[in-house]
């Protein structure tokens, strides 16, 4: 019988020690370059995704890689991968590194780490039980966290990484094929004096392999100086923080927290998302928060030409008129964006009247002059401060939060904005 | 082949190549970010700002703000213009100073009086609470009252000035803005200057299904918000 797989392996029978199965040994050699190759496909993923995140190092807007397929190009707009990468779960030290460290280069590290135990192990065909069992441990690593990113980014995140669940294949294609080999290698009967020894020296290899890989990142990672319109320095400063008329709406009030205020429109989707990145950071914790109301909505927003956000001078209104719900109007609001914006789009009174049925408080108020005259003085507050038309824009004890450090920088800037304040 | 040079072999490229790369991305994305302008993105988007229509002429603007500093409004007391201030500070022909309200046409509402009456009726409170509330991103809100000539001439100069007056009484009390008083400026011109004619009557005004001739459409206050960035 075993002689019917001698031609698939350059190693004679005899090579392969007295208590090794000729058999097992021969055929082994292909789960292991399919583990291989299936770690080199990972790698390439995760190289991939390590890349564009890398690329956003810079405060700007790139094209993201969201295929699996060579040679696709990148997409700008929105896409899954770029929620992904924008969410908390996508990097590592956030606080203490802008960006943080992604979790795409530790699957890097662990990749190509795999490829060459798994290559090695092809290549010299001779693969004993215990380097089967490293190389399958090792293969577990990034299934066990296939797994855990993958209930992340359906449970935490709403949104799914192409490039990722391409990572998720080829951790259990990887898996299959080395318990495949682990099988298929016997257990020769005696004591294998050298499996601590050589299980050690692997894991120091892998440690070895995340640890430069991590170090690299920490070596070359770019810093900008602290000044002026840049980084935790903010950009800019509020000229009339005051609410003299009266528009400022209470988020969450902490004593002894850092006051903090929101400029948002509550039908915009980025300031949806930078409240969900907000609360994720846990420094929402610090902030005793406040929000200006400033819709993109041309029906009551003379700084914009067209509506953004149909219907979000409604749902603005309906806020002002009933200050204690805001917060529950504007989570309402955040819940349900699209259909209220395809709803202002098409039936404006049709918006009204549903802010109406959810929130009966908002009663005779919704659509009245005072209203619309709330409306417009908070836009006013925006119009005294001389802020740029555009939302979220978050002011720390008066100091805004530049916009480029509102997605990837935002814990890092965040935390480094309330070290002065206890 | 000695089983450390293989394991060299293949290693040392799975090690390095992935380090050469990150490194090298970092790299690149150091030196955009370096050179990068930080201001460059935010001085494309636009910056807040009150409005400014398309009718706001220069000729427009300035007549506007030396009536509007001349009257008070500028300086934050909206204490009003007497006819012959408007007049002088205006410079300009009766017709001329109608002229200059005509492109408010969309914009301005005729809240109507009873005859020698200063007193806002319920249709006069609607318009004017209307008008108000439609500030969007104006700075100026005019209010400009007259009187029919019937009776004397100080009478009907009090009577335009107690009309402009309920408009202002009544804005403040509904509405409880601190900004209010400097916002709103208050013009009586009674009958002695810039009386409307009945091309007015087409306008939006209060009385709406009330027949309208020169004598109902100056029994009026005249209110509207200002466009202009003054």
């Amino acid at each position: 019988m075993a002689k019917d797989f001698s031609d698939f392996d350059d190693d004679s029978p005899d090579d392969l020690g007295g208590d090794t199965l000729a058999f097992a040994a021969r055929p082994v050699r292909i789960p292991l370059i399919i583990a291989a190759l299936a770690a080199v496909v990972g790698a390439v993923l995760a190289a991939t995704s390590t890349a564009d995140f890398v690329a956003h190092l810079d405060r700007q807007v790139h094209d993201i890689h969201c295929s699996v397929m060579p040679g696709a190009e990148a997409v700008r707009g929105e896409s899954g991968c770029r929620t992904v990468m924008l969410s908390p779960y996508s990097s590592w030290f956030r606080a203490s590194y802008w960006g943080g460290v992604p979790v795409a280069l530790f699957a890097l590290a662990v990749f190509a780490f795999l490829a060459y135990r798994a290559g090695h192990l092809a290549a010299r065909g001779k693969p004993t039980r215990a380097e089967a069992g490293f190389l399958l441990a090792g293969m577990g690593l990034p299934v066990l966290m296939s797994s855990i990113f993958g209930y992340l980014a359906a449970a935490k995140v709403g949104a799914t990484c192409t490039v990722c669940v391409g990572m998720y294949v080829s951790s259990g294609v990887g898996f299959a094929a080395a318990l495949a080999a682990f099988f298929m290698v016997t257990p020769t009967g005696q004591p294998d004096t050298k499996a601590v020894q050589g299980f050690v020296v692997s894991f120091v290899e892998g440690c070895a392999f995340v640890g430069v890989l991590f170090l690299a990142y920490l070596l070359f990672v770019p810093q900008v100086e602290a000044k002026a319109g840049r980084g935790p320095a903010g950009c800019g400063t509020l000229v009339e923080a005051g609410d003299a008329s009266g528009i400022l709406i209470d988020l969450a009030i902490r004593p002894g927290a850092a006051p903090s205020i929101e400029l948002l429109d509550p039908l915009c989707p980025a300031c949806r998302a930078f409240d969900e990145r907000l609360a994720a950071s846990g420094l929402a914790e610090r902030l005793s928060q406040q929000a200006v109301l400033f819709p993109l909505d041309a029906t009551c927003n003379w700084m914009v030409k067209s509506s953004l956000h149909p219907g979000a001078c409604a749902v603005t209104e309906a806020m002002l008129c009933d200050r204690a719900a805001a917060p529950k109007i504007l989570a309402w609001a955040f819940t349900h964006q699209e259909a209220l914006t395809e709803l202002g789009r098409k039936d404006e009174a049709g918006l009204r009247s549903k802010i109406t049925q959810e929130f009966p408080g908002v009663g005779a108020c919704l659509g009245s002059p005072q209203a619309k005259n709330a409306v417009v003085r908070s836009l006013r507050w925006a119009v005294a401060n001389a802020l740029p038309v555009l939302t979220p824009q978050l002011f720390v004890q008066g100091r805004r939060v530049c916009d480029e450090d509102t997605d990837l920088g935002l814990e890092y800037t965040l935390a480094h904005m309330l070290e002065g304040h206890k | 082949m000695n089983p450390i040079a293989l394991r060299a072999l293949l290693g040392a490229p799975a090690l390095v190549v992935p380090t050469l790369m990150v490194a090298s991305w970092l790299g690149s994305a150091n030196t955009r970010l370096q050179a990068a302008d930080p201001t460059a993105a935010e001085n494309e988007v636009a910056i807040a700002s009150v409005a400014e229509d398309a009718y706001c002429t220069p000729k427009l603007k300035s007549i506007v703000r030396r009536v509007a500093g001349a009257c008070g409004l500028l300086g934050g007391a909206g204490r009003g213009c007497q006819p012959m201030e408007a007049q002088q500070v205006a410079q300009l022909s009766d017709e001329d100073f109608n002229a200059l309200f005509r492109p408010l046409a969309q914009r301005a509402h005729i809240i109507q009086y009873d005859a020698d009456a200063t007193d806002l009726d319920a249709a006069g409170r609607t318009a004017v609470e209307k008008a108000w509330a439609d500030q969007r991103g104006a700075s100026f809100f005019f209010v400009v009252a007259r009187a029919s000539p019937d009776g004397k001439t100080e009478h009907n100069e009090a009577l335009s000035a107690g009309r402009a007056n309920s408009v202002l009484d009544h804005l403040v009390d509904k509405f409880k803005d601190p900004e209010i008083k400097k916002q709103v400026g208050l013009l009586w011109l009674g009958e002695s200057f810039a009386q409307l004619g009945e091309e007015f009557c087409g306008w939006d005004r209060s009385h709406q299904d009330t027949a309208c001739t020169a004598k109902e459409i100056n029994r009026s206050a005249f209110v509207a918000w200002i466009d202009c960035a003054i």
